[in-house]
């Protein structure tokens, strides 16, 4: 939307999934090769494969070891993807700034990484607790950048941006549970959808700057291996985006010199 | 955006129409502080014809709610649409203060 109006962008601040698309848009990919991207590198049953020796690890931690490098999921096919698209592009290669969030897993705090290889930027920023390894960049290990602040507009309004676009989104809750999984990724939701509703509230009422929210609303649950449900976020995310335009112009008009 | 008051015995409706955001949020906050500056602290805000709200709206409003609670009185809300209650939801404003399906109910909850 904001490509089809002409709508340029100064700066980009990602986390978690969010990180994937923040990179593409800083790097200048235009709307329509990172859907293609998408739909080509997140394949169907890309995180689907477990990780056995975790399994070994967790079930018996004194006999194979266990350490807080732990993730049930094997990251290697997110590793293949993130490298077809990233390569070994670094925060320097993007045509503006760009900050990405994960969080610190020893201290819970936000880290923003704003240098280095994006690849490793963006692993650590969507590293799910206990679905993925925590990933170290810096000598410090970090995981999802949502579980310190999924909805990182203070970034934003650090660099004075007077009008920020904040995308997110709720994860729907799980309403059958097959798996562990399943329940580790509940738990995340509930924490994640609470920590994003508290981070917007308090930067919408603690400072002037305008925020624009894109926040679709899924009515299904999206499971991270459910490539097939692209065009699905892609269209939802279209929708709550084109309901925010008509506001976007009357604003954008109302600052132009 | 257009706002307009109506006085229900203590109780002050200010209806309001249109778009709260940062174009019309300094319209609102001096219509809002000059009704709450003239006595009429107990307020309720008809969002039915709110299409929609911004940041900058929300913080209007605030401003407005601390303004009347400071003067003994309060901002209660009423019959916002649905695409509003989001935005409401999403930032905090249901759990700060009182929401009403449409203005006689709020007239009427400062009655309790």
């Amino acid at each position: 939307m904001l490509q089809r109006e002409g709508i340029g962008v100064d700066m980009v601040v990602g986390c978690s999934g969010g990180s994937l698309f923040s990179a593409l848009i800083a790097l200048g990919y235009d709307a329509g090769a990172m859907e293609q991207m998408t739909l080509r590198l997140w394949a169907r049953g890309i995180t689907g494969k477990l990780y056995y020796p975790s399994l070994l690890r967790a079930a018996l931690p004194r006999l194979f070891g266990f350490n807080q490098r732990f993730g049930l999921v094997d990251d290697r096919p997110i590793m293949t993807s993130l490298h077809e698209a990233f390569g070994d592009k670094t925060f320097a290669d993007t045509q503006f700034p760009l900050y990405l969030a994960a969080t610190d897993m020893q201290t819970g705090e936000r880290v923003l990484l704003k240098e280095g290889r994006l690849v490793d930027a963006i692993r650590a920023s969507i590293a799910i607790p206990i679905l993925f390894r925590p990933w170290e960049v810096g000598g410090r290990l970090l995981i999802d950048g949502g579980a310190a602040d999924p909805l990182p507009v203070s970034v934003a309004i650090r660099e004075q941006c007077d009008i920020i676009i904040a995308m997110g989104f709720e994860s729907p809750y799980i309403r059958q549970y097959g798996s562990l999984t399943h329940l580790v990724s509940q738990a995340t939701s509930i924490m994640i959808n609470n920590l994003l509703k508290s981070t917007y509230a308090f930067y919408n009422l603690a400072h002037h700057a305008e925020i624009v929210p894109i926040i679709p609303e899924l009515e299904r649950r999206i499971d991270l291996g459910d490539a097939h449900q692209i065009p699905y976020l892609i269209e939802k995310g279209q929708q709550a985006a084109e309901t925010q335009l008509p506001y976007l112009r009357r604003l954008l008009a109302s600052t132009k010199p | 955006m257009e706002i307009s008051f109506d006085h229900h015995g203590h109780v002050t409706v200010a209806a309001i129409a249109g778009s709260l955001d940062a174009l019309t949020a300094p319209q609102l906050i001096e219509a809002l502080n000059q009704i709450i500056a003239e006595g009429h602290n107990r307020l309720v805000a008809d969002m039915s014809r709110v299409d929609y709200t911004s940041s900058a709206g929300l913080r209007a409003l605030l401003g407005a709610l601390k303004e009347a609670r400071t003067q003994g009185g309060d901002l209660r809300l009423a019959g916002a649409q649905e695409s509003v209650k989001k935005v409401l939801e999403l930032s905090g404003f249901t759990s700060i203060l009182k929401f009403f399906p449409d203005a006689a109910a709020a007239v009427a909850s400062f009655s309790g």
